[in-house]
C-alpha cells in the first residue's frame, strides 16, 4: 500500500503546482484527493458519475486556485475540503459555480505570504481538531460526520439514525462544547 | 471595536459544513469579516471538515479521469479571465461590506414611519429572505417572535432589545424562544443586514407588516 503524503508534504506538493505548474506534484495531489472527494461526495448524496464529475472539477479548482492557498489560514486538507463543500453548494442548489465560493471564500486574493509562525499555528490547530475528534464518544462523532456530509437539517439527521431530535441536538452540542474547551485553550 | 454578539457554534458549524442556507450565511460572512475571533472559530469547524476529508475511505476512479483533467486544465487556463461586475448597488449612503459585492442591492423603499429596507439578492438564490433595514434613531420596532432564525448584523448605528445592546460588528441571531422588541439606539439611524432562514416567519405586528411589502 502507498505510504501517504504527511500534511507538510501535501502543502509543498500544492506549493510546487502555484509556483512551477508541477505535473508531478498535481498527479500526486490527484491522487490522494479525488478518490477522497469522490467518497466524500458520494457519501453527500451525490451518484457515481455526478461524484465523479465533481471531484474532476474540485480537483481542476485546486489546480487553477493553487496560488491562493495559503497555509498560515488553513492546511492542506481543510483547504481542498472547503472547495469540495464550495462545489457540492453550487451542485445540490444548482446556482452559477463561483456562488458558494463567494459566499464562503471573499478573500480570495494572495496577500502577504504567510510567516513561519502563522504555518506553525495552523499545523497546531489542524492536529489540535484531529485530536478532539478521535477523543469524541462514537455516538457524538456519528453526528459531526453526517452533518458534514450533507445540507441535513438534524431533524433529517434524527430520521435517518431513528433516535429523537432532542438526542441529536444534545449530541451536537456536547461535540460542539468539546472542540470549544479546544478553541478556548487555543486563544 | 469590541463585538460582544457572536454567532453560535451550531451555525458556524453548519457553516463550515456548507449547511447554511445562502442568506444566513451571507450575514454571518459579513460578521467573519470584521471579527476575528469567529473567524478563528470559523478555522477549526472548516478543519474538522478536512479531517474528515482525509478520513474518507478512497473509491476507485475511472482510469482515465486523471488524463481527461489534464486536458481540461489547458483548456480552463485559457479562459480564465476574472470578470468584474457592473455597479448593482444604488446610493444607499453607506458602505456595503466586500461579503456583499455580488450581491444585487435594491433602493430603500418605505416600511413604516422612520423604517426602510431595501431587498438583497443573492446570485443564484432568489428566493433567500435577506434585506437590509434602516430605522431612524430612536425607532420603536414591533414586537415579534420567530418561527425559525433570524440572523442579524449590524452595519451602523445600535439596536438594543431585552437581550441586550447590539453595535457595528456584532451579530444577533434570535431563535424561536426569543420574542423582542428592538430598538434603534438615539445617537443615529441604524442600518443592519437581516436574513430569515428557510420558511421561518415573523410573527406579531412586525410580521404582518413584512408580508405583504416584503413578502415574508
Ligand atoms: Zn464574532
Ligand atoms: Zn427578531
Amino acid at each position: 500500500k502507498a505510504v501517504l503524503p504527511s500534511p507538510e508534504e501535501l502543502i509543498g506538493l500544492i506549493d510546487a503546482v502555484a509556483r512551477t505548474q508541477d505535473r508531478n506534484a498535481f498527479a500526486r495531489l490527484f491522487g490522494y484527493f479525488a478518490p477522497r472527494v469522490k467518497s466524500f461526495l458520494m457519501r453527500s448524496g451525490l451518484e457515481d458519475a455526478a461524484a465523479e464529475e465533481v471531484a474532476q472539477e474540485v480537483m481542476i479548482a485546486v489546480w487553477r486556485k493553487a496560488s491562493y492557498f495559503d497555509p498560515g489560514k488553513a492546511g492542506a486538507s481543510t483547504w481542498v475540503f472547503t472547495i469540495a463543500r464550495n462545489q457540492r453548494i453550487d451542485r445540490l442548489r444548482r446556482t452559477s459555480s463561483r456562488t458558494a465560493d463567494n459566499l464562503l471564500d471573499p478573500t480570495d486574493e494572495p496577500d502577504m505570504p504567510p510567516s513561519g509562525e502563522d504555518i506553525a499555528i495552523v499545523a497546531q490547530r489542524e492536529e489540535g481538531v484531529r485530536k478532539a475528534l478521535e477523543s469524541l464518544p462514537i455516538d457524538q462523532l456519528t453526528i459531526v460526520r453526517l452533518s458534514f456530509f450533507a445540507e441535513k437539517p438534524h431533524a433529517e439527521i434524527a430520521r435517518e439514525l431513528g433516535i429523537p431530535l432532542g438526542t441529536v441536538k444534545s449530541r451536537v452540542r456536547l461535540a460542539l462544547n468539546r472542540l470549544r474547551t479546544l478553541l478556548d485553550s487555543d486563544i | 471595536m469590541t463585538i460582544n454578539h457572536h454567532p453560535s457554534d451550531e451555525t458556524l458549524m453548519r457553516m463550515a459544513a456548507g449547511a447554511l442556507g445562502s442568506g444566513p450565511a451571507l450575514v454571518v460572512s459579513v460578521h467573519l469579516e470584521g471579527c476575528a475571533v469567529c473567524r478563528n472559530r470559523m478555522a477549526h469547524f472548516e478543519a474538522v471538515g478536512g479531517a474528515i476529508l482525509d478520513e474518507m475511505p478512497p473509491v476507485p476512479l475511472a482510469a482515465d479521469l486523471f488524463g481527461r483533467t489534464m486536458e481540461r486544465l489547458q483548456v480552463v487556463q485559457q479562459l480564465q479571465t476574472k470578470e468584474r461586475s457592473v455597479n448593482k448597488h444604488p446610493e444607499l449612503g453607506i458602505e456595503l461590506p466586500r461579503a456583499m459585492q455580488d450581491c444585487e442591492v435594491g433602493p430603500w423603499k418605505w416600511l413604516g414611519p422612520g423604517f426602510k429596507w431595501s431587498k438583497v439578492k443573492i446570485p443564484g438564490s432568489p428566493d433567500e429572505k435577506v434585506m437590509l433595514l434602516k430605522g431612524r434613531a430612536g425607532l420603536h420596532l414591533p414586537a415579534h417572535g420567530h418561527t425559525g432564525l433570524e440572523f442579524m448584523q449590524i452595519l451602523s448605528g445600535s439596536l438594543a432589545d431585552e437581550r441586550g445592546r447590539y453595535f457595528p460588528g456584532d451579530l444577533d441571531e434570535a431563535g424561536d424562544d426569543v420574542d423582542h422588541r428592538p430598538v434603534v439606539g438615539q445617537e443615529s439611524d441604524c442600518v443592519c443586514l437581516a436574513a430569515l432562514e428557510g420558511d421561518t416567519r415573523l410573527h406579531g405586528l412586525l410580521g404582518r407588516l413584512l408580508r405583504p411589502i416584503v413578502g415574508f
